[in-house]
């Protein structure tokens, strides 16, 4: 904080150092203290005023301190001024920068760099300045100066890399990167380069313009040497050569890299892409997406003669056989996977016979197939096989698995390979119910068997045979599907249970348990193991999907609150540090990084969940206030009235999305947020295929409705306002002729956001409104899916909403909407409400997203209807006068307007008590007998078929599980297990969900009932 | 920095520190689960200790591992390191840290090895 010769901005150093002791120390009122006797002696320092501003800020001072800040900028701007120095700017600058004001800062940088042109120190600041900014083209033209001032290589290379991010992230054109090589060069003529970071970004520039020669002359010529890493060297080089087409010399790089290191995978695959001169590894740049890993490698055809072909194909298995001659270790498994893939190119070449194939993977079986990850290594050899040949190859891994003395540990994991390979590739989905409960007891009993492998095992470490558990699960969740009998969904339940309860840091237990409980509406246990997990960081990002989409739609309002409160936090926190990042890393001379952050934010600004959250959460406390319209119009206040969330539902800027949420953690049975095979009837043909779907055509279908979804909801709260309003000034209409403060201007806008809306829902907006007439006047049922049905209940209200003060001439639908448009809104609600009502059974024995729904559809269309009836009501009042004695007038009491509000309001109280009833029913049900009845199928002991049979054996081990055995930890584990207990909890759970719906009803009810009163 | 198929596994670390201090230090080290009992993490930590070993001319390696994680500290030591301090709450003042180290060959002496006798506090620790 001190300058070097002792002097602080122009202070002398020993009167400002208590200063920042004391602020260290968070003594903020001595620091205050300290700096107003500092400012007596130095009035018009900008540095002592400027850390009188930073002690206010850290007090919370906000504005006080953004005015002494100004203070000291204007005296910075003062002729009189004769010092500036880099301290008291960036003093200065961490205030504004806490206080939102970026400009203010860099406009003192820019004073200061205007006064003391050759002051590199203030230049290096002004480049921070615009890289917080992230104005790429100033933070160039800055770093230019440093340059031409003091010729340093670091300046160099801070403005090239400006210029690359004006390309990549900016709208800078590619014929930049010409300036950027120009400069380059250059300097190489003249000084050479002297860091590894710089002929790295050199290469990059030169790459990014297909210069590939050129980058090789660099890599080979003298400055190749920055580069002592020998490996990283040659991978350099084999890339370019690869992408300059010049196969072959790639090709014997890629070998020089595989001698060197032998376990490469990826650098295998450039070698046999090369040898087959199959440019897909390079035609569309480097691999990039780290959290979408293709499952399977991308390849052509190879356009190769015959001939050709198999020399290429012959010298790959050569190598290949070498490497695994040469493997000094018995872990390394990639020449064995290169085998493979070898057979794999043969056959989609046509010249391969899958015997071979078969063959290799055998033998790779036998080498390798007791560990966790042989499934996922073979998974996209065996999709070369036929079903027959998957079976017939199964068969011979389970006789190769006979070995007498083998470990037991390596015939365990063999085993569970094969169950995971059965499961991978679908073939448990062939099998019928009976031997699908044979293969689950078996695993049941497998694990049993083993379990004293555990023993001695630390907590926190993995156990052998854990993942027997998830299979188990898996398999019992997929019977449940097949014959629709909950007791397996239950036991799938329980085994996970009984895995926790032994080892409590599992987490693809408790993902899947995640899932299972939020299937089974019992969200509060969901969201407990969600918690368990202890996601952090950028896992907010990948991982919340496994919670938030349910939370969302529940009732659960504060927890999902929290979720969404952390994910933001961290979010933004990462948006406001990570321009500091990308300084240090231009400070530390790391170039590509400091890129790679400004990219990495990037993808970040735009991933699809965090726009979600974005606008979700203020969505969420619109919900939250919904029964109050004095409280919910702050709500709108404090969002620019919804205004600055519309920009997120521009088509435009929707098509930047990323999506980041890695999907493969999740159930076979869930694997997107809006897919749920267990809601409808057992599809084998669809599991069958599930991999190549969601790899691909799903993927797409997904992200497309994801944009939608976001172009929609974005328009959510500017339309509740807007709602409001319309409502209120059709009152004010009705009572005051001409007094109508939702002007045609208001009333236009309005229509051109429900325009907007009924795009995105796939109409023309006067189809879509005819659309909402016809299902509410009984002529038509609308056909869409449980997703989309709130969407349009929304879309009825806002439209009602409209209506009311809409003075277009002629609307689509003969205006058979006004006066009535609420009764309309009315009919459609109900219709929806009462017809999805009807169709639910009891929660506890028919899980399923229904009640979900429900909440949805009261919480949201039912609460922004009945906002627009409170906004009418509330404008009956004379102005300034909302007490009950000054009610409205005769006139107003009589007329067609008022009486349809009284209409809604008897409306909406007979659904809400329709629905209160519904779940006061289910609240108030016994819990023994709901207990008995969910326990009845595992009391049958001694049962050979139906659920039941897999919590038996695992009962049966813990009631005779000993220390001796399972050691001590393990042993009191399995004694505290009971699954009466488990069962309990699910029911608590689902009893919360219920008793939080049936509350937020019970105070809509209220809100009516205290509406008609005043009436 | 080579990797395993489909990324399985990671290392991410840096050189720091001032004099004698300076030394590599391991930020992350992280094997996915199906990947594990594959002797993965001892291979990225050996290549970032040849790294900060031959090319930063580094004195040592460090880490931070939770004092509670009992798996990682064994594989640590077995790895070589040795735990040179405790760090008092150093996880979300929570839980401790422990400091380990492992001494590379310009420090020839392994001095940077040597264990303090008394836990220190995350305010004491230097940053640079």
């Amino acid at each position: 904080m001190s300058s070097r010769f002792g002097m602080a901005g122009g202070i002398p150093e020993r009167r400002v150092r208590p200063i920042w002791d004391a602020v260290d120390s968070r003594q903020f009122k001595s620091a205050l203290k300290l700096s107003t006797s500092l400012l007596s002696k130095y009035p018009n320092s900008p540095y002592a005023i400027a850390l009188k501003a930073l002690i206010l800020e850290r007090m919370g001072k906000v504005e006080e301190a953004l005015s002494v800040c100004l203070t000291a900028k204007e005296r910075l701007y003062s002729d009189k001024l004769v010092f500036i120095d880099d301290l008291t700017l960036s003093t200065l600058q961490i205030v504004f920068q806490r206080l939102g004001h970026l400009d203010f800062a860099t406009s003192c940088y820019e004073y200061a760099c205007g006064k003391f042109p050759n002051n590199v120190d203030l230049m290096m600041g002004l480049f921070n300045c615009y890289v917080r900014e992230y104005s790429y083209v100033k933070q160039q033209q800055t770093a230019i100066k440093m340059y031409k001032t003091v010729v340093e290589e670091r300046f160099l290379l801070w403005a090239v890399c400006s210029i690359q991010l004006q390309v990549s992230c900016g709208n800078g054109e590619e014929k930049l990167l010409l300036l950027a090589e120009g400069l380059l060069k250059k300097h190489v003529v003249s000084h050479s380069l002297h860091e590894p970071e710089a002929l790295l970004v050199y290469i990059s520039v030169l790459e990014q313009q297909a210069k590939y020669g050129a980058a090789l002359e660099l890599l080979s010529g003298k400055m190749g040497s920055l580069l002592v890493i020998e490996v990283d060297k040659l991978y350099i080089q084999g890339r370019l050569l690869a992408r300059s087409c010049d196969y072959v010399a790639a090709a014997e790089i890629f070998k020089k890299v595989m001698e060197i290191c032998p376990d490469d995978w990826e650098n295998f695959l450039n070698f046999l892409g090369c040898l087959l001169e199959d440019d897909s590894r390079w035609c569309n740049g480097m691999l990039s997406d780290q959290i979408h890993r293709p499952r399977f490698v991308d390849c052509k055809l190879s356009h190769l003669a015959d001939e050709v072909f198999d020399t290429r194909v012959s010298i790959a298995s050569d190598f290949v056989e070498t490497l695994q001659t040469n493997a000094t270790s018995d872990s390394l498994r990639c020449p064995y996977l290169a085998k493979l893939e070898i057979e794999r190119r043969k056959h989609l070449y046509g010249t391969g016979d899958t015997v071979n194939l078969k063959e290799a993977l055998l033998k790779y079986f036998c080498r390798f197939g007791h560990l966790a990850c042989f499934a996922t290594d073979v998974e996209m050899f065996f999709q070369v096989l036929s079903p027959d040949e998957r079976t017939q190859l199964l068969t011979k891994f389970i006789e190769s698995c006979e070995p007498p003395h083998t470990a037991q540990l390596k015939v365990l994991g063999k085993s569970i390979t094969i169950f995971k390979i059965r499961e991978l590739i679908g073939t448990m989905f062939r099998l019928p119910v009976n031997k699908l409960e044979r293969a689950v007891k078996f695993m049941a009993e497998l694990y049993c068997q083993n379990l004293s492998l555990s023993k001695d095992l630390d907590p926190q470490e993995n156990m052998p045979g854990e993942d027997l558990l998830s299979l188990a699960s898996n398999v019992l969740v997929q019977l449940f599907w097949r014959t629709r009998l909950l007791g397996y969904l239950l036991e799938a339940v329980m085994v996970l249970e009984y895995g926790l309860t032994i080892r409590r840091y599992s987490w693809q237990y408790k993902v899947l348990l995640v899932h299972l409980y939020s299937h089974l509406s019992a969200l509060p246990l969901a969201y407990e193991w969600y918690k368990t997990l202890e996601i952090k960081n950028i896992m907010l990002e990948t991982v919340s999907h496994h919670i938030l989409p349910q939370m969302l739609i529940s009732p659960l309002w504060v927890d999902s609150s929290d979720i969404l409160k952390d994910y933001l936090k961290f979010m933004d926190d990462h948006f406001k540090e990570s321009a500091d990042l990308t300084f240090l890393a231009y400070r530390h001379r790391n170039y590509s990084k400091a890129v790679e952050f400004v990219e990495f934010k990037e993808r970040l600004q735009h991933s699809h969940q965090y726009w979600m959250a974005r606008i979700e959460a203020p969505i969420l406390q619109l919900k939250q206030k919904a029964d109050n319209i004095d409280e919910e119009e702050c709500v709108l206040e404090n969002m620019n009235s919804g205004i600055q969330l519309i920009d997120y539902s521009s088509e435009e800027r929707c098509k930047a999305l990323t999506f980041n949420e890695d999907m493969q953690s999740r159930p076979w049975w869930t694997p997107s947020s809006d897919k749920n095979y267990l809601l409808g009837p057992f599809e084998e043909d669809s599991i069958k295929t599930r991999e190549n779907l969601l790899q691909q055509q799903q993927t797409t279908e997904r992200e497309v409705r994801a944009r939608i979804i976001i172009q929609i909801r974005a328009l959510v709260p500017r339309l509740i306002y807007l709602s409001i309003q319309s409502a209120s000034s059709s009152l004010k209409e009705t009572l005051e002729a001409n007094d109508s403060i939702f002007d045609d201007n208001m009333s236009l806008k309005m229509k051109s956001l429900l325009e907007c809306y009924a795009r995105s829902l796939g109409l023309a907006f006067n189809d879509a409104v005819k659309e909402i007439t016809s299902i509410a006047n009984g002529q038509k049922s609308l056909e869409v899916s449980c997703s989309s049905i709130i969407d349009w209940m929304n879309f009825a209200v806002f439209v009602g909403a409209w209506k009311l003060s809409s003075r277009e001439p002629s609307s689509p639908d003969g205006d058979s909407w006004r006066p009535g448009s609420l009764h309309i809104v009315d009919n459609f609600l109900k219709k929806f409400i009462i017809e999805k009502l009807k169709a639910m059974k009891p929660l506890t024995e028919f899980p399923g997203n229904d009640l979900l729904i429900l909440v949805q559809m009261v919480t949201e269309p039912l609460a922004w209807h009945s906002l627009v009836i409170q906004s009418c009501i509330r404008a009956s009042y004379p102005s300034g006068k909302r007490k009950k004695k000054s009610g409205p007038t005769t006139d107003l009491l009589t007329s067609p307007l008022f009486q349809a509000i009284q209409g809604s309001i008897e409306s909406l109280r007979g659904t809400l008590e329709e629905l209160t009833k519904f779940m006061q029913d289910q609240i108030n049900a016994s819990d023994d007998e709901i207990l008995d009845k969910l326990f009845a199928p595992f009391q049958r002991k001694g049962c050979s078929e139906g659920p039941g049979q897999i919590i038996h054996i695992l009962e049966d081990l813990a009631s005779g599980s000993s220390e001796e055995e399972h050691g001590d930890r393990i042993a009191r584990a399995l004694h505290s297990w009971s699954s009466i207990d488990c069962l309990r909890k699910i029911l608590v759970g689902q009893r919360k969900v219920l008793t939080e719906f049936e509350l937020i009803c019970e105070s809509k009810l209220k809100l009516l009932q205290t509406l008609k009163l005043q009436m | 920095m080579c990797l395993q198929k489909n990324y399985v596994v990671a290392v991410m670390g840096k050189v720091e520190g001032q004099g004698e201090s300076w030394h590599g230090h391991v930020t992350a080290v992280t094997v996915a689960p199906e990947y594990r009992r594959q002797q993965l993490a001892k291979k990225l930590m050996n290549m970032l200790e040849d790294i900060s070993d031959k090319i930063d001319k580094a004195y040592f390696v460090d880490l931070f591992v939770r004092a509670s994680n009992i798996p990682a500290i064994k594989m640590y030591e077995k790895l070589g390191y040795v735990i040179y301090r405790r760090v008092l709450r150093y996880y979300s003042g929570e839980e401790d840290g422990l400091d380990m180290r492992k001494a590379l060959s310009r420090d020839v002496d392994k001095n940077s090895m040597i264990p303090l006798k008394k836990p220190v506090t995350p305010d004491e620790l230097e940053y640079d």
